[in-house]
């Protein structure tokens, strides 16, 4: 059986630098995974280059395959329409519809490529909280609420494989862990989820794989117990406290 | 002078002001959008609408109808030329293609269908109304309500509809709304069948009121631009409200000062507005007005 995500030689460049050069990395169906590192690491440009999705023009050549199909060439919305799904960091969510409209106005799959398919009232199942503000601009919800929507408009469509991008950004530590552990639920419910995670102490509770990106290259990939171990990791990211 | 009659010229005025600029103010205001052959497109819309009633004899609901679908082919295949342009959204270069289309359209029709002033025949035009002290055509009575109908089907069109709610995630993020699973050169496309569909169906409504000419593009682009830009940017009712405003000032401004003069007077009304008043003017971001 082919992994759900399975990333080989892909190299993302912007002009002449080269941003991401990841020769390897596997996510298994059903899994959670997580890809931390420091700011600038190039977590977001690997995690878009996945979704063939940017707001600038990167040079993006190598292998992305999902379930042994490949995608690269494909266009972003190409992506969707398969099951991959990204939740870009910060704006993931259209800021003049309603929470209602930004649940409906996206392309639902039509014969279903193998994900769970959400029904508006399962996304508020799911977050009550945004039942309650369905008639709110986006606009006008705070950040926890709008990455809640940001995630729920994804699970509209069905992915396969759900990209999430710093999903923690500018929330409250409290909200960080009930949002991540909804992701987890999702997960064991049979969602495949790859994290990119600058907050490495709240992408630790609830992955099952971990890769360090350092400038733009993996540079350990371990469960999280391996990587709890790992001195490169304690040193830098998790702290001797944690260690 | 007659006020209660000028009054009513201007309504209808301003309704034609309005419906020729609705194509425009959705393209600019979901697209970001300029065409600035718009007013070609509106000349060709006339002369199709002209040419089906010279040539064939049929009536001119039919000639209407035929206007309607050129002008969204005319619309659709601008979008697939500039396809490049649009999604990168070169608003400079875009202005400068949009002159050139809508020169090379002028150019066409002028082979086509000749030098000479013609009149688009509609049956209604000869048809009057008279109320007290006023009077108007049919035709007149048809421009407002069809004015009246397309913005207020274009405004429910956009807040109430699926296609509405992915035209207003284009103009918020275009980039965001591929993620939606959403083809946005498609929505685009959509867009400018729109524009197009739209000017020829107001050339059809408004050119039975005066002779039609090959040349008369021109004027119809520059009145546009300030109905859209008075407005609001791309504010559908913005629009609506400009466009009855401007449509009164003429009409009252032509008889009480010189008809000679009007445009240049809108023109100034347009600057004194922008000095006046430079953030009701800018690009609103949204349709929420």
């Amino acid at each position: 059986m082919s992994a759900r995500l399975e990333i080989g030689g892909l190299r993302v460049a912007y002009g002449q630098a080269e941003g991401v050069a990841v020769d390897r990395l596997v996510v298994e169906p059903g899994t959670l995974a997580g890809v931390i590192g420091a700011n600038g690491a190039g977590k977001s440009t690997l995690i878009n280059a996945v979704a063939n999705w940017s707001r600038a023009e990167p040079r993006i050549s190598g292998s992305v395959r999902l379930d042994g199909e490949e995608l690269t060439g494909l266009s972003a919305d190409q992506h969707v329409r398969r099951g991959v799904q990204l939740v870009p960091e910060g704006r993931g969510v259209f800021m003049g519809l309603s929470v209602e409209e930004n649940l409906k106005a996206v392309a639902r799959p039509s014969g279903g490529h193998g994900g769970r398919s959400y029904a508006v009232e399962d996304v508020y199942a799911l977050f009550p909280r945004l039942r309650e503000r369905r008639t709110n601009l986006a606009g006008s919800l705070s950040g926890g609420e709008r990455q809640m929507l940001a995630v729920g408009r994804a699970l509209r469509m069905a992915p396969k494989l759900l990209l999430l991008d710093e999903p923690s950004i500018g929330l409250a530590p409290r909200l960080v862990s009930t949002l991540l552990a909804t992701i987890r639920e999702l997960v064991e419910g049979g969602l495949t989820v790859l994290l990119v995670e600058q907050n490495v102490h709240a992408a630790a509770e609830v992955t099952d794989v971990l890769h360090l990106l350092e400038r733009g290259r993996v540079v350990a990939t371990g469960t999280v117990a391996e990587m709890r171990n790992d001195p490169r990791i304690v040193e830098a990211y998790l702290g001797a406290s944690h260690g | 002078m007659n006020v209660a009659q000028q009054l009513v010229n201007g309504v209808i005025i301003g309704h034609a002001y309005a419906l020729v600029a609705v194509g425009w103010t959705l393209l600019l205001g979901a697209a970001r959008l300029v065409n600035f052959g718009h007013g070609q497109m509106y000349m060709i819309g006339a002369f199709v609408a002209w040419w089906v009633m010279a040539a064939t004899g049929l009536p001119y609901p039919v000639a209407v109808v035929a206007a309607v679908l050129l002008g969204a082919v005319l619309g659709a295949v601008m979008q697939r030329l500039f396809l490049r342009l649009t999604l990168s959204q070169d608003l400079v270069s875009l202005m400068i293609v949009t002159l050139g289309f809508g020169q090379a359209l002028e150019g066409a029709a002028g082979l086509a269908f000749g030098p000479k002033p013609q009149t688009l025949a509609s049956p209604f035009q000869e048809m009057s109304v008279h109320l007290g002290p006023v009077w108007f055509t049919v035709q007149d009575a048809i421009l407002v309500s069809a004015t009246i109908l397309v913005f207020a089907g274009l405004y429910l069109a956009l807040h109430r509809s699926w296609l509405g709610a992915a035209v207003r995630m284009v103009a918020e993020d275009p980039r965001l709304t591929t993620l939606g699973g959403l083809r946005v050169s498609r929505i685009y496309m959509g867009i400018f069948a729109f524009e197009g569909a739209a000017v020829a169906f107001a050339a059809a409504l408004v050119a039975p009121r005066t002779p039609i000419l090959t040349s008369m593009g021109f004027d119809q682009v520059v009145m546009t631009f300030v109905v859209v830009v008075l407005g609001g940017i791309g504010s559908v009712l913005g629009s609506y409200v400009a466009g009855l405003g401007i449509g009164l000032f003429t009409a009252l401004f032509g008889a009480l000062v010189s008809p000679a003069y009007t445009t240049a007077a809108v023109f100034a009304l347009l600057i004194a507005a922008m000095v006046l008043r430079p953030g009701a003017l800018s690009a609103s971001g949204s349709f929420a007005r």
